[in-house]
């Protein structure tokens, strides 16, 4: 096996190797293969791991990488897709045991756009069931068993993309596809110490994703940087007629280039102010500092602060009644029974109670909020803080009594559908990582990608990893 | 870090969010008889910290937890039935305060969510157009 730090470098590093012939796509991908049956375990990083696709992928892609068709940075770049997105004839999980079996007989568009640029799927990464829709009380919600973060194995790597966040950080694929309903790759990509991008909803289709919240849900890339995020993300985004949440074709598809030059557009940051109540002192002093370095590059930086009203709740809502309805014929059959959490088993009951004024109520205020996010966003290119307000938690913590506080602007960003990226921004004296999150106006991933790579154009912390013996 | 109003959910991410938000539900007459007999035949009693509830909402919270057990009681466990009966409480005053920020009626609810896009909201801005060339001033 090579030396560790393969593992760890860029899409754009394995890019140019790839590229100039140095690298094979076969080699790289039996490394990880290798590297992934070795360690994947250990973390309960994947569902499942497909050797031979991957290896028929990597094949193909070398074969035409030698004979000069040449496809892009993701041909040849093996990759982790979070199970549940429906990949042709291998099982999709969707993290929960009811769906142990489910075999769908076509690929999730996203997996179709990856296809097409000759990246290499090297297998399913686990998630918490059903990506937490039915609700969850334990980091042991899941099919694939409890994700353990590989900063700290007695730590967890947050959900719902929690094999995703494991992968990453345990270098066992060079980038991975999660999801997000609400917090689902912001809160990882902080607690693994990996980049992870939440597109503008809309941007990538979800056509054969599992449908958690419709008008929730979004797909996006978590990688090493901000940089890969992009060119991943240009990959797979784009208008699909089979999927009605997509933007139109004109503002779906994103193009990106790294020589475009960031001081083109300088960055207007409003540093959120009433982000978080409080933040653990070993999360407060990371970001601090993140904050100087924030100050130091960007064009100009002040404070701003969230609308107050009741997003949350509202949010809170619109998830409950989507996702029972998404769920509604296991509820109803009392498969939920079969779930492994005791939440899991019991939220979608009282999920279902919700009244159709009351649904509609928060879809008002959805609206308003909107309204007032963009006036935001008039004054402000991004808003930053925190990306969570703790470090990764211990696996045996009760998420339901032990870790409660507000989360205004996962709250607004999320039934808002923006844009939003955590890039790794300093660790905790017990060296777990801490990520800084920037938020954009819809549309604008473009602003977010950009903040990241000014941040870390200035820092390292995302180059920096577990070591894993 | 200044600090968010009170009033926020104290729960982190949707993923739990959503085990805890519910709300009323219309009974039909001989649902709400089912239900009473269903709900009468469980302890009652209140959960430990359990929020100030007016007593309109109190009796929504009560409505709510016979509505599930007259549905689907016999498939839970006594212990499910508590932890339902906590959710269902533990639900409600953020759905009072989601009912008490006050819309119009005209404020339009976003029903199938299309992000606020900045072309859709404004013009694109037109490249300036080349300036023509000045006018000779004899002419």
């Amino acid at each position: 096996m090579p030396g560790e730090e393969i593992f760890y470098l860029s899409v754009s590093e394995l890019a140019k190797r790839i590229e100039s012939k140095k690298l094979s796509p076969v080699d790289l991908t039996q490394f990880y293969l290798d590297r992934s049956q070795k360690f994947g375990p250990r973390f309960n990083a994947y569902a499942r791991l497909t050797p031979e696709t991957a290896l028929a992928q990597a094949k193909a892609a070398e074969k035409e990488i030698q004979r000069g068709h040449y496809r892009g940075p993701l041909h040849g770049i093996p990759y982790a897709a979070k199970d549940l997105l429906a990949v042709k004839g291998l099982p999709t999980t969707w993290g929960a045991k009811p769906f142990a079996n489910q075999v769908f007989d076509y690929n999730a568009t996203v997996i179709e756009h990856l296809n097409s640029v000759g990246a290499v799927m090297l297998g399913k990464a686990s998630m918490i069931e059903l990506a937490g829709g039915m609700g969850y009380r334990f980091a042991t919600a899941s099919l694939q068993g409890e994700a353990k973060n590989p900063w700290d194995t007695a730590c967890w790597t947050c959900g719902s993309s929690s094999g995703s966040g494991a992968i990453l950080a345990a270098g066992l694929a060079a980038f991975a596809i999660g999801t997000e309903t609400w917090g689902s790759i912001i809160c990882p990509s902080a607690f693994c110490g990996v980049t992870g991008l939440r597109p503008t909803y809309g941007r990538v289709s979800r056509y054969g994703a599992m449908a958690l919240a419709p008008s929730m849900d979004k797909i996006g890339p978590m990688a090493r940087s901000a940089e890969d995020c992009a060119r991943i993300f240009a990959a797979i985004a784009g208008h699909d007629p089979r999927d009605r949440g997509t933007v139109p074709i004109d503002k779906g598809a994103f193009t990106y280039s790294p020589s475009m030059e960031l001081r083109l557009r300088p960055l207007k940051v409003g540093w959120l102010t009433n982000a978080w109540k409080s933040l653990e002192p070993g999360v407060a002093k990371p970001v601090e500092a993140a904050a100087r370095v924030v100050k130091k590059y960007f064009s100009s930086v002040k404070d701003a602060a969230l609308p107050l009203g009741p997003w949350e709740e509202a949010g809170g809502i619109i998830v409950a009644v989507e996702s029972a309805a998404s769920f509604r014929q296991l509820i109803r059959s009392g498969r939920v029974s079969e779930l492994n959490d005791p939440l899991g088993q019991i939220a979608g009951y009282v999920n279902e109670q919700y009244s159709a004024a009351d649904y509609l109520q928060a879809l008002k205020l959805r609206e308003i909020v909107q309204k007032k996010m963009d006036s935001l966003f008039d004054t402000f290119d991004v808003i930053a803080t925190a990306a969570q307000p703790v470090p990764a938690t211990p696996l045996t913590m009760n998420l339901e009594t032990e870790l409660t506080f507000p989360d205004p602007l996962g709250g607004i960003g999320n039934i808002c559908g923006l844009p939003a990226m955590s890039v790794p921004c300093g660790f905790t004296e017990k060296n777990l990582p801490v990520g800084l999150q920037f938020v954009g106006r819809a549309g604008d991933d473009f602003a977010v990608i950009q903040a990241g790579r000014t941040f870390q154009a200035h820092t390292d912390w995302h180059k920096r990893h577990p070591k894993i013996h | 870090m200044g600090n968010q109003s009170d009033l926020a959910i104290s729960r982190r991410e949707f993923a739990r969010r959503a085990a805890f938000v519910s709300a009323v539900v219309s009974l039909a007459p001989s649902d709400l008889l089912q239900s009473e007999s269903a709900a009468n035949a469980l302890p009652a009693q209140q959960p430990v910290n359990a929020p100030k509830l007016s007593p309109e909402s109190q009796a929504e919270v009560q409505s709510r937890i016979q509505a599930i057990f007259a549905q689907y009681g016999t498939r839970l466990s006594d212990a499910q039935k508590a932890d339902i009966r906590r959710l269902a409480t533990e639900a409600q005053p953020p759905l009072d305060r989601l009912r008490a920020f006050a819309t119009d009626n005209g404020d339009g609810p976003a029903l199938y969510l299309k992000p606020l896009m900045e072309r859709e909201k404004k013009s694109l801005p037109r490249p300036a157009a080349p300036k023509p060339p000045a006018a000779p001033k004899n002419s």
